[in-house]
């Protein structure tokens, strides 16, 4: 190691920091050109390639004939692989393999059919959302993803606001492209306290969505390689990292930097793949935001342009139900509340309202009223 | 789909070892192993989307390990003939893409050339028809990574036997070498003739020593397979074995050996004689599982034909 001095160029090309874990940080735009310059056009282009062109440009380049070429074609051909005919049912494992991993399969297959619990509702959603998305194309070709642009996987960690979240990371993974903000990455992100309402609204509970945080409190910022990129779209929005900024430059710590989110590309950034940064919004509701992945587009992604940040996976979280109709999640949360059968009590909207108010939407008896935002609202 | 991946590295590794055992290169023998195996039934039967296509993943960044160095050609051929099987049989659609590392993509060229030069047409027929066909992903690293997923799994282990024997000191001191070397040091011995500072004879002794170092590998290559020849090869690595290590087994023997006879308590002690271990790092025995431990207190005396209870 010591022999081969640093070049420039070897630098973005991203190895390990700690094996299996993250990546030394590299630059994404210079990652991509890396790749571009060392790859053909057709190899990354969204095309198909003629297979007869193909032959003939392998046995032009090796000199071959054309019947050594057939020769190689047929010896390396699928159907020498294949085990079994065609129509053969690939839905069943077969039993007794001699692969360890189908004895495994068909053992948990057992164990699962013996449950008697039929397909987790959830996997149905998470399969909807992939046939949504998968091999779109776009409408018009201005709004084709180009060529040997960068996807970027990213996975955001939902806050640890409960016990149970320290034995799960429950995440939802976006994929970007490189020619987005970091801004686009914060509007796709969404969040149960970007929606929290506070206050008490029993006299008034029509007027209540328009006290949502997201449109009071804007302020954000992401935390990256010691670079604080905060959210000024709107004049309302403060840099909210300032103080964390003069705190760490009256304690002795290093100084850091502060950027502007929205004028910040994904291209121009220089990150570790797999390294945990920060984003931070509401005060102090914190993300863990963690790349992933970096890689050219390929052929059988999505597409559509207007389709991203696209949402690929998203982990579900159990629901809280109204207390009366124990079918739709709980809206609003009460508390001295004599029509209830508990205190605080959980109420859906319509139920809130038959039981809360008259016809004409006068207050009944006394009680306060809170709006809640279930955790599970963006299931 | 942490639970099947130490049994997806055994499948690839059974199948790979039969591979080097033909010390064979063609893609019709490894077809002929794979079809024996049946290896395209690895993908039956998982029936969810998401979990098959979860399945592809790991299975192709498993085989995509065996394509790269430190393992032999002939295991790479086969990591690349094994990546081409399992892309092609897999039954998620779209089909999964094997991710290449922008770290590796040197390897993979100086593979294709190495392959080409070699005149193996079938593995360089594969290795392009895999990129006509567009099967890879051109990413930062050859999987996902994430910091939080990372604790459970453990640190994957390389293969001993699919490596490629050291070949540096062989590389290192060839023949041009010990040419270029014996000229410089007859100039050498001339300029320094008067004095006695100079080994007589340092050529052939550096030939020794490469020869020397290349009989030694073979003979531990050899003694890790079942031989026949055990009893003269283990002495002689004993022979290769440094001091030190001498020392260390002389010690363990003896040690062993003192505490395989126990010494009699005395009278007081009667009640706590020293037991003997019949093997020195003994594990605590398990205890029971609560299901047999409960089964021995309830069923004691019933039976266990008769324990099936009718409701």
């Amino acid at each position: 190691m010591a022999t081969c001095g640093p070049q420039p160029e070897r630098k973005n090309i991203p190895d390990y920091e700690y094996i299996d874990v993250n990546t030394k940080p590299f630059h994404i735009g210079a990652f991509r050109d890396l790749w571009l310059e060392r790859l053909k056009p057709s190899d990354y282009s969204y095309k198909e390639e003629d297979e007869e062109a193909f032959e003939a440009e392998f046995a032009n380049e090796f000199g071959l004939n054309a019947e050594t070429v057939n020769d190689i074609k047929s010896i390396c051909s699928f159907d020498a692989l294949r085990c079994h005919p065609v129509d053969r049912d690939t839905t069943v494992v077969p039993p007794d393999s001699s692969l360890r991993t189908l004895r495994q399969r068909k053992r948990r297959q057992d164990y699962k059919a013996n449950l008697k619990i039929n397909t987790n509702r959830h996997e149905l959603y998470a399969e909807e959302l992939e046939r949504l998305t998968v091999g779109r194309k776009p409408a018009g070709e201005e709004n084709r993803i180009p060529e040997g642009e960068v996807i970027i996987t990213i996975n955001i960690y939902y806050p640890t606001i409960f016990e149970r979240f320290k034995y799960v990371r429950p995440h939802a993974t976006l994929l970007m492209t490189g020619s987005h903000t970091l801004a686009n990455l914060r509007d796709a992100i969404c969040c149960v306290s970007d929606l929290q309402v506070c206050g008490e609204f029993s006299n008034t509970p029509d007027i209540a969505p328009d006290f949502i945080s997201k449109d009071h409190y804007k302020s954000s910022f992401f935390f990256l390689e010691g670079v604080f990129y905060n959210d000024m779209r709107f004049p309302e929005c403060q840099a909210i990292s300032s103080t964390t900024i003069e705190w760490a430059k009256s304690h002795n710590f290093p100084s850091y930097q502060q950027a502007k989110m929205e004028d910040t590309k994904f291209v121009d950034l220089t990150i570790k793949v797999g390294f945990p940064y920060l984003y931070c919004h509401q005060g102090d509701c914190e993300h863990l935001v963690i790349i992933t992945d970096v890689r050219l587009s390929h052929k059988s992604d999505c597409q559509d342009k207007k389709l991203y940040p696209l949402l690929t996976h998203k982990h579900r979280v159990t629901t809280r139900r109204c207390t009366v109709c124990h079918i739709y999640i709980g809206r609003w949360l009460t508390t001295n509340d004599h029509f209830a059968p508990c205190d605080p009590c959980l109420f859906c909207d319509k139920c809130f309202r038959m039981l809360h108010y008259d016809k004409h939407g006068n207050k009944l008896g006394d009680f306060l009223a809170y709006p809640y935002v279930d955790p599970g609202a963006f299931n | 789909m942490a639970h099947c991946r130490q049994l997806i590295t055994d499948d690839c590794e059974d199948l790979l070892a039969r591979f080097q055992k033909t010390e064979s290169v063609r893609f019709e023998v490894f077809a002929k192993i794979w079809r024996e195996m049946k290896f395209s039934e690895m993908f039956y039967g998982s029936t969810e989307v998401l979990k098959g296509k979860t399945f592809s993943q790991q299975i192709l960044t498993t085989a995509y390990r065996y394509f790269l160095p430190p393992y032999t050609f002939q295991i790479r051929v086969g990591g690349l003939y094994l990546l081409y099987g399992l892309y092609s049989s897999q039954l998620a659609r779209p089909k999964v893409q094997i991710q290449v590392a922008l770290k590796d993509w040197e390897e993979v060229k100086k593979f294709e050339k190495d392959a080409a030069q070699a005149q193996h047409f079938d593995a360089t027929y594969i290795l392009r028809k895999l990129f006509s066909q567009h099967a890879f992903y051109f990413a930062a690293m050859p999987r996902h990574l994430s910091k939080c997923q990372k604790k459970r799994n453990e640190k994957e282990s390389v293969c001993e036997e699919f490596m490629e024997r050291a070949s540096r000191p062989q590389e290192l001191v060839n023949n041009e070498l010990l040419e270029e070397l014996s000229n410089v040091h007859e100039h050498y011995e001339r300029y320094r003739l008067s004095k006695t500072l100079v080994h007589p004879d340092l050529v052939p002794q550096i030939h020794q020593i490469v020869t020397d170092f290349t009989n030694w590998q073979f003979l531990v290559v050899s003694s890790t397979q079942p031989d026949h020849q055990g009893g003269v090869v283990s002495s002689l690595i004993l022979l290769f074995s440094p001091q030190s290590s001498q020392r260390a087994e002389l010690l363990a023997a003896i040690k062993s050996r003192s505490y395989g006879q126990a010494v009699e308590a005395s009278k007081s002690r009667r009640h706590r004689q020293v037991e003997v271990h019949s093997q020195v790092p003994q594990r605590a025995p398990r205890k029971p599982s609560l299901k047999s431990r409960t089964d021995t207190i309830l069923f004691k005396n019933v039976p266990r034909k008769k324990r099936e209870f009718k409701w």
